[in-house]
């Protein structure tokens, strides 16, 4: 028997857009990086503003899985 | 381990495997209300000031090993977080985010210090009042350069956007620079912390129930596997302690570095 | 035994005001502390390092100006006396020149007096020996007349006057050629 909460299914299924969502914005830096090294501090700032943007989702369903009991 | 403690397997003919969970973080007093978490930030606030203070002890050209040691983390923060995300006003930051990545860094590897074991942030209330020191910090440079209307201006304004995408978007930009940004920053590493603790829970006091308490010989055998990922995912830990003190860190400099520009 | 717990206390998202308060006293102490001693001491050591890498840069520059600065300065110096040498050189020439025209002036100068010398002294000379030439001639045709004339000469009258006769012919003759000296000679 497995007993627990849904409220962390809840959670696991909205980490998965964040997930690509940070995905993207990293693979987009990397690439951005590969190409013009020089912008490496530039799109560093962009890149973690993206990924705090994205990632705000999941923090989101983290906190609603413990918050709505 | 103390935290076994707290989360004694329950009495009686073998109840089965009771996975780690929240209760597990609740930890006892250790004298008053003193607990774990509140010597370790402490220690954490030691430690810091000893490496920095030995390390800057007598600083010369060229510099000894520890000399180097503390001039490499703080060149980390400053160059690599710090110049790069806030621009050519960074020096005045400098000391806080050094301070910031250190302390936070210490607190986070005391989760995969042997006897310590516990990341200090697995608790929100320091994420809380640091993402609220950050907060604070960053509205408070942004109103002071550019007035409340300005400031406005440039957290939620963008530049170049037609109108009708401006009627959503100002809300969320409102929403996500000023209200969400504290919030996500402290949960995402108290986020992190707390999983990263529990994982390493699953995987060692599982590995001890079947040792220990399964009173089966398979699981007793097979529960150097669960060990051994435990000991793996200890390192995976450390890796995603030091990530976290440096994207708090790099996410603080940003925001000080967003205020500061002088359009979005 | 821990589910007993409430669920309000078990909610991981709840603070612990204990840790808070603590936290931040130790945060706050801490960054004070490294604002005011290792920070600064970084910052110094970044910048003398700076200082030093820069200056030594800065110092580099500046010798190299200075080296410039005296290879004008010697390549002025040389060329100077380079025009200088050849000005010498020149005036020199020149001056030879003039020494060698006013030598050779003397020279000839002086070869025209030595030939006049030379010229006066043959005149000198030659009037001496027509002076003598005469004196012996007197003498030598004496000599001569007596000889051709001789022994008829042998008595005195004739002989004296003959003689007279002689003299007062070679009288007359001088007299003559005091009067037209060109024809003296005969």
């Amino acid at each position: 028997m497995v007993t627990g909460n849904l409220n962390v299914i809840g959670y696991g299924l909205s980490a998965i857009g964040p997930g690509i969502g940070v995905g993207i914005v990293f693979a987009a830096f990397i690439n951005g990086v590969a190409r013009q090294p020089e912008a490496r501090g530039q799109l560093q700032g962009i890149a973690f503003i993206g990924f705090a943007l994205s990632e705000a989702l999941a923090i989101l369903g983290l906190v609603l899985a413990f918050a709505l009991q | 381990m103390t935290i076994l403690a707290t989360a004694p397997p329950p009495p009686g003919p073998n109840p089965g495997f009771e996975s780690p969970g929240v209760a597990d973080f609740q930890l006892p007093p250790i004298f008053g209300p003193v607990t774990k978490p509140v010597l370790e930030l402490v220690l954490a606030a030691i430690i810091v000031y000893a490496f920095f203070a030995y390390t800057a002890r007598r600083p010369q050209l060229v510099p000894s090993k520890s000399q180097f040691l503390g001039e490499s983390l703080h060149g980390i923060v400053r160059n690599s977080i710090a110049r790069d995300n806030i621009g050519p006003e960074f020096l005045k930051y400098v000391p806080f985010l050094t301070t910031l990545f250190a302390f936070i860094l210490v607190n986070n590897l005391f989760g995969i210090v042997p006897f310590i074991q516990f990341p200090t942030f697995a608790h929100p209330g320091m994420p809380y009042a640091l993402a609220g020191i950050v907060w604070l910090m960053y509205n408070f440079i942004g109103l002071r350069k550019h007035g409340f209307v300005g400031y406005m201006r440039v957290s939620t304004w963008p530049p170049d956007v037609p109108w009708w995408v401006r009627i959503v978007l100002t809300p969320i930009e409102f929403l996500s620079n000023i209200l969400l940004r504290p919030v996500t920053l402290s949960l995402r590493l108290f986020g992190n912390m707390f999983a990263g603790h529990l994982l390493l829970l699953v995987f060692i006091l599982g590995g001890e129930y079947m040792l220990l308490h399964s009173q089966s010989v398979f699981l007793a055998v097979l529960s150097p596997a669960a060990f051994g990922l435990g000991i793996v995912f200890t390192f995976f830990e450390a890796f995603v302690q030091v990530v976290q003190a440096y994207i708090f860190t790099i996410l603080t400099a940003s925001y000080i570095g967003a205020v500061l520009a002088d359009d979005h | 035994m821990t589910h007993i717990i409430a669920a309000e206390e078990l909610n991981p998202l709840t603070p612990h005001p204990v840790e808070i308060i603590v936290g931040l006293i130790a945060f706050g102490l801490l960054y004070l502390l490294l604002r005011r001693t290792a920070f600064p001491q970084f910052e110094r050591v970044y910048a003398d390092r700076k200082d030093k890498i820069e200056g030594g840069l800065k110092r580099a520059e500046e010798a190299q100006q200075q080296a410039d600065d005296l290879k004008r300065q010697y390549e002025e110096q040389l060329a100077g006396l380079r025009a200088e040498a050849a000005r010498i050189r020149d005036d020199a020439r020149a001056e030879g020149q003039q020494i060698k025209a006013e030598l050779r002036a003397q020279a000839e100068e002086e070869a025209a007096r030595i030939r006049q010398r030379g010229e006066e002294q043959i005149a000198a000379q030659r009037e001496q020996v027509v002076r003598q030439l005469r004196g012996e001639i007197g003498g030598l045709s004496v000599q001569l007349a007596e000889r051709i004339i001789g022994d008829s000469l042998a008595d005195d009258a004739r002989r004296s006057s003959t003689v007279d006769a002689f003299l007062s012919e070679l009288d007359g003759l001088a007299e003559r050629r005091e009067a037209t000296p060109a024809s003296g000679a005969s």
